[in-house]
Order: C-alpha cells, then structure tokens, then sequence
C-alpha cells in the first residue's frame, strides 16, 4: 500500500530526506506510517507536539493521537508548530 | 470535507440591516448619535458574541454612517464579491486587537487600519532594532532605537486618519489580556512564544470573541481560526506548549503574506462576509510552494474551551 507522506512547519529542511510516498503493509495503521517517517528522517525524530493528520483531517499530535487504519493513497501530512511572531 | 458554521452571518446581516434602514430613513440628516456613551461596540450586536463578560458591560450606541470620505477611500473593496456597504460600516464600529505587531502583527495591522477597522488596538514591547527590518514593515531606518508601539502607532495613523490607533508598549498578562479582550471584537495572535498565543487564546475563549492565530518559521507560515464554543481552540491543538526557540529563521516575505491572510480573514469575520477558515488549519510551506488546509478537531476535555457555549 503506498501512501504520500508530507512534513511541514519548524525546522522543514530535516524532511529533505524524506521521499514523497512510502510503502506499507496492508493494513497498516497511523501509527506504523509515522513509525516509518521517523525512521526516514537522517537528524532528528518527530517531536511530539508536531500535529499528525490524514487526508486533510487532524487526528491528534504525535504524542496521542486516534489510531486507525490508513487507505492507499492517503496522504499523512505531520506538521510541526511553529510560533513566530 | 465539513464546512465551517456560517449561521452568523444571516443573523447578523439581519440586525445590521436593521440598523441601516434606522440610519437611513429615520434619522435627521446632521444627526450621527443617539445615547450618552458614543460607539457601541459591534459584539453587543452579534449573537454570538454574548457571553457572560459581554452582558456585564454597559451598553453603548452610536449610530454610525458612512462618510463622504469613508465613501471615497474604501471604493475599490466596496461592491459585488467584496464589502457591502453594511460591512463596512461593520468593520467602522469593530475594534481589534493585534499583539504583537512585528513580521506578521505589522502588516495585519496596517491592513486592518487601512480597511477601515474603526479601533485598532496594537501591542508590541522593546525598541526598533536593525534585525527586526527584514520583516517589521511598520519600522524603518528612522526609527532604529524608538520604542516600537508608539512609533508603529504614528505610522499606522498616518495610513488612515478615519481610524483610531492604540498603543500599548508592553506585551499584555494573563489580567490585561482578558480586560482587552472583554472590549474587543476580534483577537489577532502574533507573538514570538507559545505561551502568549495560549494566553490570548484563553482570553478570546473567556471573552466569546474570535481568534486568528499567525504564526512563523523559516519561509513556512499558519494560520488558525478559533470560533469559541464552536470549533477547535489554540488549546485543543497544543494542549502542552510546544518548544519553540527565541530566535527563529525567517523571511519578510512569508510574515508579510501571512499577515495579511490574517488580517483578511478579520476583515471576513468582522464585516460578515464570505467564509471564514474557523476551525482550520492553513499552512502556507513558501519553501516548495505549497498550501495546505486541515480540520482541526475539537477536544472535548479541552480545559480552555470545553465549557464555553458560542
């Protein structure tokens, strides 16, 4: 199952590594999605305030958040705040 | 994709309607006040701005007009697909609070100020230093080493005399965020901290009036829209502060854009016109080139925003 993968917000250049797409067992959840994002990123983990959502719906950040199963070609899109003013 | 709530907007079309056929018909031609106390404030005329705080103040009316000037000077956002003439009479009685106002609040304001937003309130503490020129569009060279409020303040009245200007040099607490908020229509989020956005965030809930939040990083920009007792406030997003560095990168040219996405969005809620983002999340990545939006989801334990009613 392929899903798109996207990282936005503070500190964007670590997602450079980051393909646009990866692929999943069938099956597979939020969780294992962003279980392999941070596997993907070279310097850092994702915090956990950064803000986890799925096709344009916010789930929760990556500290807590609702757990389902993801569909083919969803987009998991993880936003980490950011506060400038 | 859900739609955010636009209900308000035909009640307070309705009511300001009313107010207009008042001004227009029943009114003597010289005569621009009635009531001992001047302006009244534009949520006593909205629904959903009551609130407890709302119904403990004094209510005060002026009936307001559009002058020959006004006419003049917002021609080109008066007519099909931008303001009516009743929202911008909305806008002329509203008041607005914008802190802080560097790389985003800045630009906010000077759009809310040259639009015609009747009472801009600004905060920002500190003098004008040379760093704060790649974004800080209310600045210039001249003011290097000014305090930032009053000089932002001077230029702001110069971009339009037709609106009021207040300054406050000093970043609001916890108490004055809340008594600013109680005299407010709107609340336009721009500091530096997560600590104050949470605060004036709070503030907004308490008081029963929306929040804009802009926020920055590198050539990355967000927005969110907080409608209270509604939809999703600062706190069901970021229930623990997120960390967040003092000095952080950035490009003028993504506070400028952001701010001024910001201050539309004010201008929407305040006037009653078009579809505001309340409830979402828009994060505008400069860096590819890339819009996203979100629908942010409520939390129903939220300790800021559960027990508040729209």
């Amino acid at each position: 199952m392929k899903i798109r993968i996207t990282y936005l917000g503070r500190s964007y250049q670590h997602a450079e590594t980051l393909p646009e797409q990866i692929d999943l067992e069938s099956g597979a959840t939020i969780a294992s999605a962003v279980q392999a994002v941070n596997s993907l990123l070279a310097e850092t983990n994702l915090p956990g305030s950064c803000l986890v959502t799925v096709s344009g719906e916010h789930v929760g950040s990556v500290a807590s958040f609702t757990d389902r199963p993801m569909r083919e070609g969803e987009e998991l899109v993880l936003i980490a705040p950011v506060a400038g003013g | 994709m859900p739609r955010p709530d636009t209900s308000y907007r035909s009640v307070a079309t309705t009511r300001s309607r009313g107010l207009l056929r008042f001004l227009l018909n029943e009114l003597p031609p010289n005569s621009r006040e009635f009531g001992p106390e001047g302006t009244r404030p534009l949520r006593h005329q909205c629904p959903q701005h009551r609130t407890a705080s709302a119904r403990t103040l004094e209510p005060r009316v002026t009936v307001l007009n559009l002058t020959p000037e006004e006419r003049e000077r917002y021609d080109r956002q008066l007519g099909p697909g931008v303001l009516s003439e009743e929202g911008q009479l909305r806008l002329k009685q509203a008041t607005a609070l914008v802190t802080r106002v560097g790389g985003m609040g800045g630009p906010a304001a000077q759009m809310l100020a040259m639009a015609g937003v009747g009472n801009v309130i600004i905060a920002h503490g500190g003098q004008m230093i040379s760093p704060d020129l790649n974004r800080q569009v209310l600045g210039s060279e001249s003011v290097l080493g000014q305090p930032r409020a009053a000089e932002f303040a001077a230029y702001l009245r110069t971009m339009n005399r037709m609106v009021r200007v207040e300054a406050i040099d000093h970043e609001p607490d916890k108490d004055e965020s809340n008594e600013l908020a109680a005299r407010c229509d709107i609340i336009l989020a721009c500091p530096p901290t997560f600590a104050e956005r949470l605060r004036l965030n709070q503030a907004a809930v308490m008081a029963g009036i929306p929040l804009i939040d802009a926020a920055q990083w590198g050539m990355t920009g967000t927005l969110i829209v907080v409608q209270p007792g509604k939809t999703a406030c600062l706190q069901c997003v970021y229930p623990d502060e997120p960390p967040f560095e003092e000095l952080f990168p950035v490009v003028g040219a993504i506070s400028c854009a952001t701010g001024a996405l910001a201050a539309l969005e004010a201008i929407k809620i305040l006037s009653g016109t078009g579809t505001p983002l309340f409830g979402r999340l828009l994060t505008y990545d400069g860096f590819v080139g890339r819009p996203t939006i979100v629908d942010l989801k409520r939390n129903p334990a939220c300790p800021v925003c559960a027990n508040s009613n729209p």
